[in-house]
């Protein structure tokens, strides 16, 4: 029982990262692997502000922010030029790999290869029948649910959720009817950016300790709970992230440390080999066709 | 220690095979009587002045260069002078094996030498072995531990050995029930059987054998695993990362409990990475870790070091080898195979490399020297000598393993390692 607790915290911050991975995705069609380092890029955001005598809460926000900013800079100054070029999906992969490498390395020379913390007090413990959360953790799961119901109001309650759907679908199509698919696709951009800076941070207060690496060592994870709920769609991305989050605490608490990854991924495996599509694709694509 | 492990196995195992088969061609019988030497006797440094580990060889020079000054100063050995030689293995099997065969073949009374490292030990090791010339490897490969070649020596701890170190030191300090925590990396996962073995040995307990996966996000279900076993120290190395968020999670869930890690714990990446994350004060107050110790004081040291600061002009920058346990260890190597010449009479090592454990060997009645001038004068004198090395007491095993000493450090806030204490190597020894 403790050990799904911990499964949820795991799964907490997964989900942060993975719906907002994945979102861009459906909407861009660019598999951007360097969605890991720029978590560790808000990441040291937060760190700068957190010094500077900031309150790790208000931090949070600064790295939302910093990663919207971010993110969308990079698609228009970097990947965007590629598109437009027609460059495919394959070479648009290498190029958010080349991305990744440049910030990582970027990283390590302006903040020298070394490791950092938050000035963050965990908080007090709380037993939950055979389960402890600290304050903080019980935030950060807060924090999920209240950004996977913002990017669900998103996507069902909005002119820009119907948007965004629309553009993911087919572009040339939305852009017919009038969706200007360029700005959708900045917004994309920015939910998706401000979901990876709050990942960034809420999984160093988890790690307690960061350095250049901390993010792109997390997108493994991240990539398998995206492509567990079937890639690109947000809901999938959360339950992928719930699963791939509680067998790991389950088969370390069960089985063997040394088999966490292990366990997690052979269910991702058997998964897609029974479903290639993922888990929630075909629902989604249902409802798409029905809506 | 753990970088002086050999990575390349598929190349190492292709060197191995033909090392194995040069050997078997290469047969070579002991004669009665000891080969006549004429000229200059040559010692050569065997390791890698090129490549990924160019820094082996110069480190092993240095130790050479100032022992070979020493013994012509004291007027070398059975009146041959002493030369050091390089031998560049590249830190590759591949180079290894015909360098090591064209060192053998050309080189003119070569009689000993240092090297070779974990590079290109297990290729080169049996050629030299079936050479009859005595090496004193700086490999720390665990395959050496229990060596049945009759010339290869090794004066530095071999990787595994800081877990009996470990062992001995929280056996000292009163813990009976330890958890062994390590990475699932080789390097790490190396000092586990050594520790287990010893600390039950020492009539302790490890009562939970986590093997973590590195850099999660989340150890808090290996934590509560760990925590229901009760112990009352944590053994454990494992890259900084990954110790942080455990050991952040144990002081969430239960509270801090001593810590002993190992050698790559004493770096500043790791006691950054932890001190951030439980804090420095209270890394200050449970950790210690093990690391090889070479005093690098008392009058074998002083000798070599005032010796190494005066060779300035065949060593660049001496200084830095001064406290460098392998520079001393490959000094001392020279040393003790000129005194074991002196021993045998004869500078051929089929004679005198059987005398080379009587030399170092603690025996009573011997007399304690601390130079090659020093174990001169007593053997010509007619006595038994023990010679005790710049490196500190050398304790040969049969395997002619000296595993050497451990010190056990502290962290203090001021990022400075104060020596909590010295595990000896006879403990070491005893213990593997």
């Amino acid at each position: 029982m403790p050990a799904i607790g911990f499964g949820l915290i795991t799964a907490s911050i997964l989900a942060i990262a993975a719906v907002g991975f994945t979102l861009q995705f459906s909407v861009t069609n660019i598999l951007n692997l360097a969605y890991g380092d720029i978590m560790t890029a808000c990441a040291f955001a937060a760190y700068i502000a957190n010094h500077a005598g900031v309150n790790i809460w208000i931090c949070l926000f600064i790295a939302a922010l910093f990663g919207a900013v971010f993110s969308m800079l990079l698609n228009r100054l970097v990947y965007f030029q590629f598109v437009r070029r027609g460059t495919r999906l394959f070479a648009m992969i290498i190029v958010t790999i080349a991305v990744s490498l440049i910030i990582q390395n970027v990283l390590l020379a302006v903040f020298r290869p070394t490791f950092f913390s938050y000035h963050a007090s965990p908080g007090p413990s709380y037993h939950l029948g055979s389960m402890v959360f600290t304050a903080s953790q019980l935030a950060i799961m807060g924090i999920a649910v209240v950004a996977m119901l913002a990017v669900h109001l998103i996507s069902t309650r909005t002119r820009l959720g119907r948007a965004m759907r629309a553009t993911a679908t087919n572009p040339g199509l939305a852009r017919s009817c009038g969706v200007a698919t360029d700005r959708v696709i900045d917004v994309a951009w920015l939910i998706s950016g401000a979901l990876c800076g709050i990942a960034g941070v809420v999984l160093v207060l988890n790690t307690a300790t960061f350095s250049e690496v901390t993010g792109s060592n997390f997108l493994v994870p991240i990539i398998a709970a995206a492509v567990l709920g079937g890639i690109g769609q947000p809901y999938g991305a959360m339950l992928g992230a719930l699963t791939i989050g509680l067998a790991g605490e389950v088969a370390a608490s069960v089985i063997s440390p040394a088999y966490k990854d292990v366990v997690a991924f052979a269910i991702l495996i058997v998964v897609l080999l029974l479903r290639p599509q993922g888990i929630l694709s075909e629902v989604a694509t249902a409802k798409e066709v029905a809506a | 220690m753990g970088e002086r492990l050999a990575h390349r196995s598929a190349g190492v195992s292709m060197a191995v095979l033909a090392a194995l088969l040069v050997a078997a061609c290469g047969s070579t019988t002991q004669s009665a009587t000891p080969k006549t030497y004429t000229g200059t006797l040559t010692f050569a440094s065997f390791n890698p002045f090129t490549g990924p580990d160019a820094s082996f060889g110069p480190e092993m020079d240095a130790g050479c260069i100032t022992a070979v000054h020493l013994i012509n100063k004291a007027g070398g050995v059975l009146g041959h002078q002493a030369q050091c030689i390089t031998v560049d293995t590249r830190g590759d099997p591949a180079d290894a094996v015909p360098a090591a065969q064209k060192m053998l073949a050309t080189t003119t009374n070569l009689v000993g030498m240092n090297g070779p490292s974990s590079d290109e030990a297990l290729a080169t090791v049996p050629i030299i072995n079936r050479a009859h010339i005595p090496m004193f490897g700086d490999t720390g490969q665990a395959a050496f531990n229990k060596s049945t070649y009759d010339y290869f020596w090794r004066l530095t701890p071999p990787d595994d050995a800081a877990g009996v170190a470990m062992a001995v030191y929280a056996y000292k300090k009163g813990y009976r029930r330890g958890a062994a925590i390590f990475g699932n990396d080789i390097s790490s996962q190396g000092n586990v059987p050594s520790l287990l073995s010893a600390f039950k040995k020492l009539g302790g307990q490890i009562v939970i054998n986590q093997t973590l996966a590195l850099d999660q996000s989340s150890y808090r279900s290996e934590v509560t695993a760990a925590i229901a076993t009760n112990p009352d120290v944590i053994f454990t190395e494992a890259d900084p990362q990954t110790d942080a968020a455990y050991l952040s999670q144990l002081q969430q869930l239960h509270g801090l409990i001593p810590v002993i890690g190992t050698e790559p714990t004493a770096q500043p990446p790791w006691a950054q990475a932890v001190g951030g994350a439980i804090g420095k004060d209270n890394l200050a107050k449970i950790y210690a870790g093990a690391q090889p110790y070479a005093p690098s004081q008392g009058p074998a040291w002083d000798v070599f070091n005032t010796e190494l600061l005066a060779s300035a002009s065949e060593i660049p920058q001496p200084d830095q080898w001064s406290q460098d346990p392998y520079t001393e260890t490959d000094y001392d190597a020279i040393i003790i195979m000129a005194l074991a010449m002196l021993v045998a009479k004869t500078p051929d090592p089929a004679f005198f490399n059987p005398l080379i454990a009587q030399v170092v060997a603690d025996t009573a009645g011997a007399t304690e020297v601390h130079s090659f001038k020093e174990g001169m004068d007593a053997i010509a004198a007619g006595k038994k000598i023990h010679y005790v090395g710049a490196g500190g007491p050398i304790v040969l095993d049969k395997y002619h393993n000296s595993s050497g000493a451990f010190e056990l450090i502290g962290y203090a806030t001021d990022g400075s390692n104060p020596q909590l204490d010295v595990v000896s190597a006879a403990d070491i020894a005893k213990y593997h």
